[in-house]
């Protein structure tokens, strides 16, 4: 157990860096580029591109801070259809089965990602190959499903906190608090 | 068959408690497996074609504009100068509540943030001020809604992306009925709160909020104006909007340090992780039926039951409400908007005109039990029953749906700006 818990504990750090990073150079990116083309009439080359791979580095990492803060959406209506007591057999199955995807998703995205390798893609504007950007995917996933995998199998590392209904809800600095609450 | 396979299967992961992350990946997956090519692969490419779109930059740049100025006392700020600006006026702070929240909302684009910001000042402020608890409860969570139609707006944009809109009209489109909502919330707040007793008009007291706070009132000027203007696209606005708001925060106001703006940053990134997933799943089942011709398919279905667009645009409001009762705004869009947007331009509604139809309704839903954000927003934040809340917009649902119907059936009301 507590293997898994220092294993979270650094992909989580790993993330919030990572994620920090890419959202940095996206944001900067596209106001350099914005304010040089209005000042200069010029933008910056390829800085759309690079913010939209930053923007796609951001997303994609963010998915397991996502899953940290319990902020991926869940309908709930139907929470209270089961007995209470099933709750923790439900919540197992749960995180199981999201792992379960994550799992295949992954493997899928693999061989997608072998495919743009072999066909030698590149990018529009920059001319680099769009591989090595893909490979975020399956990376992510397999992240995912291991994370997942975790929680359903010791709920106690299960970050402790309601599940996010709607997109508007931000619970203000709720990243900041997952660490501390888990359990 | 098949049909009901995934059905029951969607109807299963429900009951197991799934995110609508995962049960998009099923529903994609499965459509592809059993009616497409039968390669998964083409999620995984459609995913990615998804995310790989310039547009969608704006979508985390507006949402961190608005998180940045939502920590600051931009709130308290701007409810000083409407509350010093409407004193005179009969019912002049239920009216400069109504106000707040729609110029906070313009700032920071969210209902429930709004209805936060702006109700954990005015809510004790209008029960001291002698406003029943009704009203203050209902008049809150009433023009917290305005967060999604006053542009900027992440709903909007998401329309945008899922419809191929441009999102610059779409914000153009907004004012009108964000305008007219807010005109029916504060004739409303006038005429119940018509005998209250006013406070005399303090010039010196309004001069010096608005120097406090003419930096939060200009930035829907600098975002709106500039897309109005035809300076900025809507990803160049989103990136000023977050330029002027750490400016602003950092220099001006000194609200926020930079280990604030890094919180910030990551809880911003943290919703683009649970957002961003489920856009892109959402497309890659667009990009599928697209494919398979389903949205002509089923404009050759409804063609056959509506024949002209009031009715189209009636069943619409009623389908959208009912939505709205279940569902996450964000989600219905994702899902319901590229089913409808083909059916809305066979009965030749204008697609702007229908996203802001579609957001307009949809925004009602944040006020309708079981699961109207607003009210389990207002139920926690001011630790109020759910029933007392739920009784207390109803006043405000019956101007919201008057507000609906001048909406639909007055197209010019959300398209003078866009023509």
């Amino acid at each position: 157990m507590e293997f898994a818990r220092t294993f979270l504990k650094i992909v989580s750090k790993a993330e919030r860096t990572i994620t920090l990073l890419a959202f940095a150079v996206m944001t900067l990116v596209i106001i350099a580029d914005v304010f040089s083309r209005k000042l200069t009439g010029v933008g910056i080359a390829g800085a759309p591109r690079i913010g939209v791979f930053a923007m796609i580095a951001t997303a994609f990492v963010s998915f397991g801070l996502a899953s940290d803060a319990r902020r991926h959406l869940r309908p709930k209506f139907a929470d209270t259809w089961f007995p209470e007591h099933w709750d923790g057999a439900i919540t197992r199955i749960q995180e199981l089965l999201t792992a379960a995807f994550c799992l295949v998703f992954a493997i899928v995205a693999v061989g997608v990602v072998r495919e743009t390798y072999e066909l030698g893609e590149a990018t529009r504007m920059l001319r680099i190959p769009v591989w090595p950007m893909q490979a975020i995917i399956p990376l992510v996933f397999f992240v995912a499903a291991i994370r997942h995998s975790i929680f359903g199998l010791i709920p106690e590392l299960r970050p402790v906190l309601e599940d996010a209904e709607g997109l508007d809800a931000i619970p203000s600095g709720a990243s900041e608090d997952t660490e501390g609450e888990k359990a | 068959m098949s049909a009901l396979v995934l059905s029951s299967s969607l109807v299963l992961m429900l009951l197991l408690r799934q995110r609508i992350v995962i049960m998009l990946m099923l529903a994609a997956g499965f459509s592809y497996l059993v009616w497409g090519d039968g390669k998964l692969g083409y999620v995984v490419l459609d995913t990615w074609a998804a995310a790989d779109q310039e547009v969608l930059l704006s979508i985390p740049l507006f949402i961190l504009a608005g998180n940045i100025m939502s920590r600051g006392s931009i709130a308290r700020r701007l409810i000083a100068i409407m509350r010093e600006a409407m004193n005179p006026i009969p019912g002049g702070l239920a009216i400069a509540t109504v106000l707040s929240c729609a110029f906070f909302a313009a700032i920071s684009g969210s209902s429930t943030v709004t209805l936060i910001a702006v109700g954990s000042v005015m809510y004790p402020a209008l029960i001291d001020a002698g406003y029943s608890k009704k009203f203050a409860l209902g008049a809150l969570c009433a023009a917290g809604t305005l967060g999604i139609i006053v542009p900027p707006s992440i709903p909007l944009i998401l329309y945008g992306v899922m419809t191929e809109t441009s999102i610059a009209d779409l914000f153009k489109a907004g004012i009108g009925p964000a305008i007219l909502l807010t005109s029916l919330f504060v004739i409303y707040s006038m005429a119940v709160n018509w005998s209250k007793e006013r406070a005399p008009f303090n010039f010196s007291a309004l001069i010096d909020a608005l120097k406090n706070g003419i930096f939060a009132l200009f930035m829907p000027v600098v975002i709106l104006g500039g897309i109005y203007a035809g300076w900025f696209t809507a990803t160049e606005s989103a990136a000023v909007a977050v330029f002027y708001a750490v400016l602003v925060e950092l220099l001006v106001h000194r609200d926020m340090t930079l280990a604030e703006l890094k919180d910030t940053s990551l809880e911003t990134a943290t919703m683009m992780g649970s957002l961003f997933p489920l856009l892109m799943m959402a497309l890659s089942i667009n990009t599928f039926m697209a494919y398979e011709q389903i949205p002509a398919a089923l404009v050759g279905w409804m063609t056959e039951l509506v024949s002209d667009p009031v009715s189209f645009l009636l069943i619409t409001m009623v389908l959208l409400l009912a939505v709205g009762c279940f569902m996450d705004i964000g989600s219905a869009i994702l899902i319901i908007s590229p089913l409808l947007m083909p059916l809305a331009l066979s009965q030749g509604v204008d697609p702007v005109h229908f996203g802001v139809i579609m957001i307009t309704n949809l925004e009602i839903g944040y006020l309708t039990p079981p699961l109207g954000l607003n009210l389990i927003v207002a139920m926690t934040a001011f630790k109020e029953d759910f029933w007392l809340i739920a009784k207390s917009v109803l006043p405000f649902l019956v101007l919201m749906i008057i507000g609906l119907l001048i909406v639909t059936f007055t197209p010019s009301l959300s398209l003078f700006l866009v023509k």
